[in-house]
């Protein structure tokens, strides 16, 4: 009797350690993914692949720049872009946190601009920057940055606003002079919010400046995708659809994920 | 002795009153301890004293120098705050390191001194720690070593052990009795509880019910036994929370007059 209930507890944290391996493989997602795959060759093949091209098709497609090397063209002109106008706006940003922490005045201000830039929609920064700029790099690069900037300028600023009176105020009474209190108690308290915001503001780019790419480049995952449509190679918009995610998940995990857990070291 | 500080005629009136007026002189090497009920205003005393908030009325004088709210150059107050105040992102060493920057050290020494100040609060080995690795009384105590790092002129703590348990908390005193024997220093603690008052102190202040003024300042030294010392400011201290319950309008002055 005691024996076979130790048996089933056996079985059953055998059971429970093969579910938390199915768990960490994701092997659940990737059982959906399958269905999900199934379920477009099927469509694919009851509606034509202009409409659906099959999964096969969009391999074969991965593979082809893949080999050409064409991938690292297209992905290369988006990021070079993608790192002018998000760069930019994180370091506008940065300077933006500055001005209100320096100055209450200055905060004020910079919660207004940025409510008013954050109720802008795209399509205002994507025509206005053909309108400035022309069909060049920078209508993309503009409207990266005006798009990400009230993202990543309101973590810091939400960051610079939530550092902990009380440790500044501890400063003070050990007479740590402004640049010191600056260095040791502002600084670490506010990085994780721009980090955060770098993140949110990254994905927001990287989806931003290919839209802005359809116009006038002739470069870029956003040009190469519409180039595809207008040549009825459905299958090359999925290919670069494909390319994008990866990018960005990649970008999300090597990078930010990396840099996140790293500040959080002392928690 | 010498008279290390002097607290004359210090005043503060936020919306209300709350300190009418409270004097005292306080020696070299004295443990002083301020009692008195919630909200009588002992926080705010010990941030006048401390150079954080100014007085409304009255000075504070250290080593006869004027203590001067927002700047002050030749002070060296150690504060240890009712929380601990600890960067997180720092080591408890790094901690210590920070506040005496301002001294002039160099690297090397500044991380000696705080080594040896976390050793006297008997923090050794746990240098490299985060405060986020260590217990709350660790914590509290390394604010204490922090405290006692830059050798200041006159230390002043707020309810150090008011997160504490009552076991962590006899320890404590014990901890901050032994520091101050050893080392000497001025002490201003603040504290609710009377028998931790009695235990350590050496001079008593007991404020009165807001606007609060000195009620009673006595001398520990053993002369009156300490049960009945206890007994005494428990009795004054419930009649100061009675009538601080009472209502604001009810001031000391007023009662005297009746
Ligand atoms: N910054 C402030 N602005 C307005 N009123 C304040 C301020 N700081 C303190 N007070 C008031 O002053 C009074 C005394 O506060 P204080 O913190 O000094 O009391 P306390 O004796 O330390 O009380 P407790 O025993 O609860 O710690 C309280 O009534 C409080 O509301
Ligand atoms: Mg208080």
């Amino acid at each position: 009797m005691a024996e076979r209930a130790e048996g089933r507890g056996a079985a059953r944290r055998a059971a429970r350690s093969l579910d938390a391996w199915a768990d960490r493989l994701h092997l659940p997602t990737l059982a959906v993914a399958g269905l999900a795959v199934g379920v477009w060759a099927l469509l694919s093949w009851r509606y034509g692949a202009y409409v659906l091209p099959s999964p096969l098709a969009v391999v074969r497609g991965l593979g082809e720049i893949l080999s050409t090397g064409e991938v690292w063209t297209h992905t290369g002109a988006s990021l070079a872009r993608i790192l002018v106008g998000f760069g930019g706006a994180v370091a506008l940003a940065i300077l933006t946190g500055l001005a209100a922490f320096v100055s209450p005045r200055a905060r004020a201000v910079v919660h207004d601009v940025l409510a008013v830039l954050n109720a802008t929609s795209v399509f205002v920064w994507i025509v206005l920057s053909i309108v400035w700029f022309g069909l060049s790099h920078w209508a993309p690069i503009f409207t990266t940055l005006m798009l990400t900037l009230p993202v990543v300028a309101s973590n810091i600023v939400e960051g610079v606003e939530s550092v902990d009176r009380r440790l500044l105020e501890m400063g003070d009474v050990y007479r740590l002079g402004g640049r010191e209190k600056f260095r040791a108690i502002v600084i670490p308290s506010t990085v994780p919010y721009l980090v955060a915001g770098m993140k949110v503001g990254f994905g927001l780019a990287l989806k931003v400046s290919v839209v802005a790419e359809i116009f006038g480049v002739t470069s870029g995952i956003g040009y190469i995708m519409n180039y595809s449509r207008e040549i009825l190679a459905t299958q090359m918009v999925f290919v670069w659809a494909l390319v994008m995610v990866l990018v960005m998940m990649l970008t999300d995990k090597l990078v930010f994920d990396a840099v996140a857990r790293r500040l959080s070291r002392w928690r | 002795m010498a008279v290390k500080l002097r607290v004359s005629g210090i005043g503060k009136d936020y919306l209300i009153p709350v300190i009418e007026t409270v004097s005292f002189g306080v020696e070299a090497g004295e443990f002083v301890c301020l009692l008195g009920p919630n909200g009588c205003g002992k926080t705010t005393l010990l941030r006048i004293i401390g150079g954080i908030e100014p007085a409304t009325r009255g000075a504070v004088l250290l080593d006869e120098q004027p203590v001067v709210a927002g700047d002050a150059p030749s002070r060296k107050v150690g504060v240890v705050f009712q929380e601990d105040r600890l960067l997180p992102w720092m080591t408890l060493e790094q901690n210590v390191a920070l506040v005496l920057k301002p001294l002039g050290l160099g690297a090397d020494a500044r991380r000696e001194v705080a080594r040896r100040h976390l050793a006297l609060a008997g923090l050794g080995g746990f240098e490299h720690y985060y405060p986020g690795r260590v217990s709350g009384g660790m914590r509290q105590r390394t604010a204490i070593a922090r405290a006692l790092a830059i050798e200041p002129d006159v230390l002043l703590m707020d309810e150090p052990f008011g997160a504490l348990d009552a076991q962590n908390r006899r320890i404590m005193q014990t901890e901050v009795r032994r520091i101050w024997k050893e080392t000497g220093r001025t002490i201003l603690f603040v504290t609710h509880s009377i028998e931790e008052a009695v235990a350590i102190g050496t001079t008593l202040v007991m404020l009165s019910a807001r606007p609060s003024r000195i009620r009673e300042l006595i001398r520990n030294d053993g002369r009156v036994a300490r049960g009945q010392l206890i007994d005494d400011l428990n009795t004054m201290i419930m009649e100061e929370v009675e009538r601080q319950q009472g209502g604001a309008a009810v001031t000391p002055r007023a009662k005297e007059r009746e």
